[in-house]
């Protein structure tokens, strides 16, 4: 079982950069997960269409993203594919192509994917800047176990 | 009819919006106001180390960045008086193949096409075509390989540097992209015949056509900056007829010939100004397809950018071929103050960059001329030159051809946003 673990987000919008964090965090947590052969960490600040090219080789990805829903921030999301349309950004810009949109365009062509675990973190902000806000930073190790037990379930 | 008001661009780069004003059925104001915040890249590379600018440069855009690291890398090297082996040259040549093709594929098939098909987007033209898309796919990601195994990565890929390039890459996995550039290259030659079938609005603009000019080969990476009103200035003395200025409703300054003129830059450009240069194989597709140039109809750009594909496929298959890494893969600098001008072609069209450096190569100033800061008051005349049209069609309709009329010019304002001063009146 190969499984890609895949930070996403952009490091200079606020809580958007909690993806990124959450992926260091718990592969400086959890080394020995992370380092094991059928493991692939990457940190993207913003995929695009070439989320597809970074995770088609492995039978599991697990995206960790900022998500905005209506729950309080800082809460984790353990979500599958399908409950992504609830999450997905309107943008429709070339830099925008979001995970919703790349995902949905793939599966429409067919094409082969792994199974997409989703670990989103509830943001409060994503304003121009780096720094995350409080409840966001204090939900950072909720995410690590996140990330962890979704992995020891795999493995 | 009410005026016509798009709060934002989809399918652009970047962040603007558009504004038709019409009185009594004839278009008064027409604004593409460019919101996006300015980035002020020429302020931050002020006391900087002139080896670290082509790689802040590449963060300017993420669909080209290939073109901000070439044109920072010739004119810091041209500040310093240092010439790039003749291999250096070749890969350099090799990688821009690569962004040609990712951008190019990008704009024609997710960013243009579902224009002309009718289409809300990618999606829909997934669901009529998936061939056509899954096709796409492929050929923007091959061009994003060329990028890696150059680069190191597909997106802000680094190695390049001033004076050459870091380190030379393996031959290896060039050579293996082999296969996969020859598949391109049949793809790009049906992507043409594909393009000439389009329906296409009827718009013909009497453009002044700017573009790099090289005797010896399709212009990208150095060459003399031509008009086809016939102009012809060097590289170095850009300024003296091209200016940029600041208008009110733009983070993006607007370009202008000295005699107040607008212009157009990119593939129309290209394409019209130096087809005598194309390889024989882009040559023979313009037979082939009956293209008669020049081309003046600023939404067949996609035809255009279509016979770019096909010469930089097949660029791109010549030059992984001869690769064959020998000697230093970069010429040992030698620092002195001075100044340095360079501009190579983006796929979005002409981007210009100059340098001031001190004694210790620290950059005193830089100024970055992008493509489509050049071209926003060419897209404002066009939108004039469509008005007539558009007052007669339903709002959903002109709206949609306005609309298209902006993304056929692919316009990048990420890139093009940036201030070089800031006035504040008081009144």
């Amino acid at each position: 079982m190969r499984i890609a673990i895949i930070g996403i987000g952009q490091s200079l919008r606020g809580d958007d950069a909690a993806g990124l964090t959450a992926v260091r965090q718990w592969q400086e947590k959890f080394p020995e997960t992370a380092s094991r052969p059928e493991v692939r960490v990457e940190a993207s600040e913003l995929p695009g269409l070439a989320l597809i090219n970074l995770i088609a080789d492995f039978d599991v990805a697990i995206l960790v993203d900022a998500v905005q829903s209506n729950a309080a921030p800082g809460t984790i999301h353990r979500i599958g594919e399908k409950d992504l349309s609830a999450f997905s950004s309107d943008a429709k810009s070339a830099h925008g192509w979001g995970v919703a949109e790349t995902l949905t365009l793939s599966r429409q062509l067919n094409q082969k994917l792994p199974a997409i675990r989703i670990i989103g973190i509830e943001a409060a902000q994503m304003v121009m800047g780096a720094g995350m806000s409080e409840a966001i930073e204090e939900a950072i190790p909720l995410a690590c176990e996140a990330i962890e037990q979704e992995i020891k379930s795999l493995l | 009819m009410n005026n016509i008001e798009v709060s934002a661009l989809a399918r652009v780069e970047g962040e603007g919006g558009l504004y038709i004003g019409l009185e009594n059925g004839k278009a008064v104001e027409i604004r593409l106001d460019i919101y996006e915040p300015p980035r002020f890249f020429e302020g931050f590379l002020q006391d900087r180390f002139l080896q670290e600018v082509p790689d802040i440069t590449a963060r300017i855009c993420g669909i080209c960045p290939v073109a901000y690291q070439m044109s920072s890398a010739f004119a810091l090297e041209n500040a310093l008086d240092i010439k790039i082996s003749p291999q250096a040259r070749a890969l350099r040549r090799l990688m821009y193949c690569g962004e040609y093709i990712e951008s190019h594929a990008l704009h024609i098939y997710m960013l243009q096409a579902p224009d002309l098909l009718g289409k809300e987007s990618v999606f829909e033209v997934a669901a009529i075509a998936p061939d056509v898309v899954t096709n796409a796919l492929r050929l923007k990601k091959i061009g994003n390989e060329i990028l890696k195994t150059i680069g190191g990565r597909s997106v802000h890929p680094v190695n390049v540097c001033v004076g050459g390039f870091y380190q030379w890459p393996d031959a290896a996995p060039l050579k293996a992209l082999l296969p996969d550039l020859e598949w391109g290259l049949q793809s790009a030659l049906d992507c043409v015949k594909w393009a000439v079938t389009l329906p296409y609005p009827d718009l013909e603009v009497d453009y002044e056509f700017v573009a790099l000019h090289h005797p010896d080969e399709y212009a990208v990476i150095e060459g003399e900056v031509w008009s086809s009103k016939g102009h012809k200035v060097s590289i170095a003395d850009y300024e003296t007829r091209y200016i940029e200025e600041h208008v009110k409703h733009s983070n993006a300054l607007h370009g202008h010939t000295v005699d107040g003129n607008t212009y157009l830059v990119g593939p129309l450009a290209r394409l019209n100004l130096n087809y005598e240069q194309l390889l024989p194989r882009a040559k023979q597709a313009l037979v082939e397809n009956k293209i008669s140039l020049p081309i003046k109809n600023p939404y067949k750009s996609l035809i255009a950018r279509a016979v770019e594909l096909v010469q930089f496929y097949k660029e791109a298959i010549e030059l992984v071929k001869a690769y064959k890494p020998e000697g230093p893969a970069h010429v040992e600098l030698k620092l002195k103050a001075g100044e340095g001008t360079g501009a190579t072609e983006a796929p979005r069209g002409l981007l210009y960059h100059r340098y001031k450096i001190d004694d210790n190569g620290m950059i005193q100033f830089a100024k970055i001329t992008p493509p489509t800061a050049q071209n926003l008051p060419r897209i404002e005349a066009d939108l004039f030159a469509l008005a007539p049209q558009i007052v007669s069609m339903d709002e959903d309709k002109a709206t949609r051809t306005a609309e298209h009329l902006v993304r056929a010019y692919d316009p990048c304002i990420s890139c093009a946003t940036h201030f070089l001063k800031l006035k504040v009146e008081e009144k």
